[in-house]
Parts: C-alpha cells; structure tokens; sequence
C-alpha cells in the first residue's frame, strides 16, 4: 500500500534523478536561444534580388562592378572578370558615410559667385577639375571659354602606358600592383613583362617584382638620373614613377610609340573643341592672379596641397568654392564647400585609365537615389556660364557612336556588338546597363606628349634640404579616396593591413630617438606646417625614412621626399 | 547543422591560397565583412579585439636590411576535419563539422560566449564580438539578407560564406540537381581577390583546380603535426614562407605590429 509519503519520495526522486538526463542542459542551451535573440540588432532588409552592372567612378580604372541589390538597394559589389580593390567593394556604403557632407550653404554661394564673377578681368575666374577626363571636365572647359577664364588641372599632358608591350618595367615607387592602374589588365599583363621595383620600403609591388632594388630614401631622382648607365638600360621598355626626370628617360629609351602614348579620350562633338578653353595646368599659372577659384573634388583621384593652390589666388578677398563630398579636404580652407552625389549615387563618365592606351567610353549609373540637399558641379559651373550641359553625356555618347567604330562590351551577357550595329538609343540603352566602348588601338594616331620636345633641359634635381633639424624623409602612401566605408576598419583599424590615412610609420630605433610608441599621438613637422598623426612601429621602414599616410593634412605639409621631423604629444 | 545527402557524395571544400600571388590589398577581408554582415569596428577596437574572419598578415624572413623580405598570408578558419579542436571544447553543441561539405559551422544562438574554442583554435582563426553589431545609419541597408548579424557575446568565424552555399544548393534543386555546380559556389574572399591568389573547391573531386593545386610540390598546410586536417593549403616557391606551417600564427611575437 503507497501512502502520501513515498508519492513525495518518488516526486523528489525524480526531480533529483533529472539533473542527471540531458533534459535540463538541453533546456539550458535553448534558454540561450531565446536570450540571444536581441530585438536592437539590425535585421536585413528582404526582397527580390537583382543585379544590375555599372562601372566604378572612384578611379579612371573604371572597373566593371556587378551589383547584387535586394529591390533597388545594392547589398554587395563585385567585379566582373576580376576582383575589385577594397575601396571599389566597398563603395555601396559611401551614401551612408557619417563624415559625408549633406548640407552646404549652395544658394549664399551661388549669389557670391555669380557677384565675383561679375567684378573680376578675364583669366582671374578658372575651374579646377580633380579629375580630368570626363565629360564634365569639358562642360567646364566651354564654360571657362564662355567666361574667358581658366580650366586647371594637376597634368596638363597625361599619358597612358601599354603594358602589354612592355618586356621590363623599371618602376620607381609606383604602385603598380596595388591600384596604379586596372587590376584585371595589370595582372594579364604581368606574366610577359620583367618588373624591376626601385624604392626604399618594400612596398606591395616591391613584393611581388622580379626584382628589388632598395634605394635611399628621397633619392628617386638621383636614381632616375642613373638609368641610362644602368647596365641593363638598352632592355627596358618602360619607366614608370613620378620623378620629374622619368617622361625624358622615356624618351631616350625610345618608349614613345611603343609603350607610352599620349591618354586618349572618347570623341568629343566638334562644337565643344572648338568653344573649349586650353588645358592648363595649375602649377604654370602665375602666382596671386585668381580671383575666383571652382574646385571640383567631388570625384578626386589626386589632391594638390592647399599652399600649391593658395599661392595661385590673388591677395585680397580671394573666392574660392569647392564641391566635396566630405569635410575632410579643401573644404578646410574654403568658404563656401558645396555638397555633391558620391558614388554609387551619380550618372557620370569614367576618365581615361592610365593603363588604357585606345579610347574607351564608360558610364557609372545611379544605383541609389542622391539625398536632397546635393547638388551637381556641371549644373553650378555651366549656369554661371549660361550654358545648357544638362544632356552633355549623352551628346558625347552620341559623338561615340557617330565614329561608327569599335565596339560595345555588354557585362550582363559578356557579348560584343560592333557599333555599326547599334542605333544611338541602343548604345546609350546598353551604356547605362552596364556596358564599356573600345575602339581598337590601330584606329588612333600615337605622338609623344606635346608638352615634351626632343630639345628638352635637363631635369632639374632638387636641392636636398637641411637634415640639420628635420631628420627623417617621408615616403608617401598610395592616394586613397577622399572618403572611404567605414568598414575600412578592417584594414585600418582592425588588422593594421594598411597605413591608415592619419598614420604615420617608423623604424623602431627611429621611434625610440624620437620618444614614441607604437599607436601613440604625435605632431609630423615639416618646413610649411605641422598636422597631428598616430605612429606606427615598424622595423621594415628603413631607418631615416617615415612612411607617411594619404590624408589631405598630412599632404598639406607634407610631399614625397619632404623633411621632417616626429614629434611626441 | 546539415544532414547528409545519401544520393551525393559528401564534399569536402577547401581553398589554396598562393601566397607568392597575394598583394595583401585586403579586398579579401572587406569582401568577407561585406558578405557576412560583419560590423565596422567599434571606437576602442584593436587588432586584438576586431572582427576579421580572413586576415592578411605580413610576414617576413627574420632578416635585416636588405635581405629582408616581406609576404602576405591570408587566415581564416582552416576548417579541420572531424576532429576539429574547436568542435570537442564546445560544451553548447554550437561548433560541428558538416559531414555533407566539410565545412566547420558555427551557430552563434547556441554560443554562450565562454570562449573556449578560441583557446583551443591553434589557428586563432575565432573571433569574440565585444561590441553590438551596429552600422552608421542608413548602413544597415545594405546588410546582406542571407546572413543574421551576430549579437554581442558571441564567437564566429569564417564558415566558407554558408549563405552562398545554401543558395548554390536552392538552385541546385531548383533545376533538378543533388549536386551544386561549382560556378555557383564561391565565397566572397575568393571572388574578391583582385590577383587570383585564392581558389576553392571540392577537395574530393580531382578535377577542379583546387584539388590539383593542393598536392603541388610547393603546398603546405599550417601546423600538419597537430593532426587537424585543416582544408586550407597555402602555395610558396619560397623556403622561408614555408616556415609558418610550423608557426601558431604568421607574425606572431615579432616587433611588427602590422597584419
């Protein structure tokens, strides 16, 4: 007979007993499923998914980029027929950048403007466009026609190089492997050419070139002076690097022709050539002669230090208006720094590849709607002109197709058609889907930039600065764009992969003589300024030598090869 | 995680990684942040406390001056066989190897965040999140909708881009197929790669190139003396690169603090 007190033994039992089942540590593990659900992670957005293709804009490689979009919202970017650089894969998230610039004072600037404009004597007004090449550079070129004033640029002859028919290369420090120039044509070149690296650190291309040759730091010239008693010089085909002596090098070596062409640009119709005004470059104007200065650094791919451009404006009440898309460059300096679309927002050509040596025609589409408040750069320059550029891409993309040559490389189905068999409305349909224009090499006419003539002086070296006080010299970093994801982190922050824009790097013995530590604050001093940087110890830096990063400070006070000095805070 | 197809074979996915080819760009990590919903880093985090399923580290051959050389090698989880390290530590079922692909999962639900399979990785290929997941506004509209963000207090890790698997394989049956045709199937680092550095494929099927490059003369696997079977072969002409199959981490200990 069970009384009341064995049913409360085998109750206790049991409970007991279930301590030793799995039972209470599977309910453990399922309590944790219900704690970690948390309610303030972001959950994904769903939808249908897409794709749609375009080019990227963030630098004249123009590489073709695949766009995985969940409705009309791209989620991820990829290259086709290659990878893309990690600024490239990135870009979707350039919209959402915190530091982006979303407001700008665009109507007070539009009335000082158009006042300025109307005070200043011809050749006191110009353009300064950061990204030559496009279309909109020549909507500025008419417009500067139009008001007899200037259209700047950082190179007034740029060139393109072949690669492909090169058999070696000597490069002196550029970045050949790492973002010089379009990464799916530097890689199908790169098996058929020698690659010989003179630099100082042991850069990424430095790496990965047949040979290195380590040479002084600040000593680029000296050595571009030395090739043509070089040994091996009769072997190379091309040069590469941005020492003043490298386009007459080039020329001895007989290059020319064979390696180095003139950057050729998709046609143009022949009314804007003969209403453009001249291509000139910034550093040959005189001194304290603009009064209003334009510039255009929406798009950058190179930044000029603001005392190059400041020496340019006049001494009284200087105008200067820049079109930015952050905070972070000239609109440091300026008064009025107007907001633009960024990439993947803008409907925009792609400027000619430095690796590119035939005609290409390029569009980068909107994927995503550009935010209120922006405005466009063409819209602002030709207004004040009177001009109407509004459908200016498309005239060009019409002048592309009246050539009648070449042909169309459509992305989504890897398929050419030669343009003879496209109608207009066709070409412009399959530019903005995804598509590049090439016109063979054999159609165009190669000369040597017209800025080089046989008879040119030697170059001048420059004179090496005082080490007296200033006892390091700067290696600068490749450019990066002005604004990048902010899952950069990942490379920047998290893995220290690259030199972060606000970085600097040393040697240890040179960290310890200068009293800083790795990831400490410091001030990088040069002759014209001052900025502060965060130090990186790193033993491949050669002694003497700093890496220093790409910010827009630090390329204020800084240039390739400058003195300088690291100082604790 | 998923059961085994009877009417396929099992696969066995891996990667070889020519280290003489990568540049260290690092468009593999930002890929793989991209793909995977992986949150920019919080303010304080560090190369210590990051979130980086693939990492590039620089290393070096030990000398100076100008002898010295420099490459870069790409980590990620190395996805062991059966007796991954990180699978028998797990005391919350959370880590186990797919018997169906080979690929070494990860279930962050049932992760209590107690970090033992980070210490038993000898990879170092796990990462904790320290922080909640958040992206600057209007960022998380780009999330990946096949992939859950993690919550903080978790471990993950690279998982050969699971989401990517699992729609090679909708397709697959879509179309009539068991088996995911390989085109389909390629994770966001291995795409990414501007210089080709990076393969992947079914280590089982000798016809892909994955499985040809793995048994090359000059492929290596790190630490082959513990015995994990890692599914992650590097290629280097060079002796000195070879070295870090015996390393615990490339770059590990050195004064150089990048990578």
């Amino acid at each position: 007979m069970r009384n009341r007190r064995d049913i409360f033994k085998f109750a206790g039992g049991a409970v007991a007993g279930a301590f030793f089942t799995p039972a209470p540590w599977r309910l453990l593990t399922d309590t944790a499923l219900w704690s970690e659900n948390w309610p303030g992670i972001s959950r994904p957005a769903r939808g249908e998914i897409r794709y749609k293709f375009t080019n990227c804009a963030l630098c004249p490689a123009g590489c073709a980029v695949r766009a995985r979009c969940v409705g009309d919202q791209p989620v991820s970017l990829a290259g086709v027929g290659g990878g893309l650089c990690p600024f490239g894969l990135t870009a979707h998230h350039l919209p959402y950048h915190p530091a982006r610039l979303k407001q700008g004072p665009i109507q007070q600037a539009t009335a000082a403007v158009s006042q300025k404009a109307a005070q200043l004597a011809p050749g006191a007004i110009a353009v300064l466009d950061l990204n030559p090449g496009r279309t909109v550079s020549w909507t500025y070129r008419r417009a500067m026609a139009s008001l007899k004033g200037l259209y700047l640029t950082p190179e007034s002859h740029p060139v393109a190089y072949d690669l492909s028919a090169a058999k070696t290369v000597l490069s002196i420090g550029a970045p050949l492997l790492d973002g010089w120039g379009t990464p799916a044509n530097v890689l199908a070149a790169r098996p058929n050419f020698r690659l010989i690296q003179a630099e100082a650190v042991e850069s990424r291309t430095a790496m990965l070139a047949d040979e290195w040759i380590r040479i002084a730091p600040g000593t680029e010239s000296a050595f571009a002076q030395s090739i043509p008693s070089l040994a091996y010089a009769k072997d190379i085909s091309l040069v590469l690097g941005d020492a003043p002596e490298i386009p007459e090098i080039n020329r001895q070596l007989g290059a020319y022709g064979k390696t180095v062409f003139a950057r050729p640009e998709a046609p143009v119709p022949e009314s804007w050539i003969k209403n453009a005004a001249a291509v000139t470059e910034l550093a040959r104007v005189p001194d304290h002669s603009i009064g209003l200065l334009l510039i255009d650094e929406s798009t950058a791919v190179s930044y000029i230090p603001w005392h190059q451009i400041q020496r340019k404006l006049v001494r009284e009440n200087p105008l200067v208006v820049t079109f930015a898309v952050t905070r972070g460059g000239y609109a440091r300096y300026t008064k009025y720094a107007l907001p633009t679309a960024v990439y993947p927002e803008v409907l925009d050509d792609i400027a000619p590849a430095v690796d590119c040596v035939h005609p290409t025609f390029r569009i980068a589409v909107p994927l995503v709607p550009a935010p209120a408040g922006v405005m466009n750069p063409s819209d602002f320059v030709s207004a004040l002109a009177g001009l109407s550029a509004a459908n200016a891409l498309r005239e060009r993309a019409d002048a592309v197709h009246h050539t009648a040559q070449g042909a169309i490389l459509t992305y989504a189905d890897a398929k050419q058609t030669s343009l003879k068999d496209l109608s207009a409305d066709a070409f412009w349909k399959s530019l903005n889907d995804g598509a590049r224009w090439d016109r063979p090499p054999g159609l165009s006419k190669w000369d040597r930039p017209p800025g080089l003539s046989s008879s040119a002086p030697a170059p001048r070296i420059p004179e090496p600065e005082s080490s007296a006080d200033l006892p390091l010299v700067a290696i600068r970093q490749p450019y990066t764009p002005a604004l990048v994801s902010p899952l950069m982190t990942k490379i920047y922050q998290e893995s220290n992969l690259r030199l972060a824009p606000n970085r600097v790097a040393l040697h240890p013995a040179d960290a310890r003589a200068s009293g800083v530590s790795n990831g400490a604050r410091a001030i990088l001093q040069t002759r014209i300024g001052k900025c502060a940087v965060e130090v990186t110890v790193d033993p491949a830096v050669p002694p003497g030598a700093v890496q220093v990063g790409a910010s827009p400070g630090i390329q204020d006070v800084c240039g390739p090869s400058s003195r300088v000095k690291v100082v604790s805070v | 995680m998923i059961a085994e197809n009877k009417k396929t074979p099992a696969a066995r996915y891996g990667m070889t990684i020519d280290v003489d080819r990568c540049n260290g760009c690092g468009s593999c990590m930002v890929a793989c942040a991209v793909e995977n919903n992986v949150p920019p880093a919080a303010a304080a985090a560090t190369d210590r406390t990051g979130l980086t399923w693939i990492r590039v580290f620089k290393i070096d051959n030990g000398a100076e001056g100008t002898e010295r050389r420099s490459a870069f090698v790409p980590v990620l989880c190395q996805h062991c066989g059966k007796d991954a390290p990180c699978v028998s530590v797990c005391p919350q079922q959370a880590v186990d190897v797919d018997p169906a692909t080979g690929i070494v999962g990860q279930m962050p639900e049932r992760c209590l965040g107690c970090r033992y399979c980070m210490a038993a990785c000898p990879y170092h290929a796990r990462y904790f999140n320290w922080w909640d997941p958040t992206w600057p506004a209007g960022m998380e509209k780009t999330l990946n909708p096949d992939v859950a963000p993690r919550m903080r207090g978790v471990v993950e890790k690279c998982n050969f881009c699971h989401g990517r698997w699992h729609a090679a394989k909708a397709k697959a049956v879509a179309n009539g197929n068991t088996a995911i045709d390989p085109a389909d199937y390629i994770p966001a680092c291995v795409e990414a790669c501007p210089s080709g550095a990076i393969h992947f494929g079914d280590l089982n099927d000798p016809a892909t190139e994955t499985a040809r490059s793995a048994h090359l003369p000059d492929s290596f696997r790190m630490l082959e003396s513990l015995a994990t079977d890692p599914k992650i072969y590097y290629r280097s002409k060079k002796n000195w690169v070879r070295e870090i199959s015996r390393a615990p981490r490339p770059g590990l200990g050195k004064e150089n603090s990048r990578g």
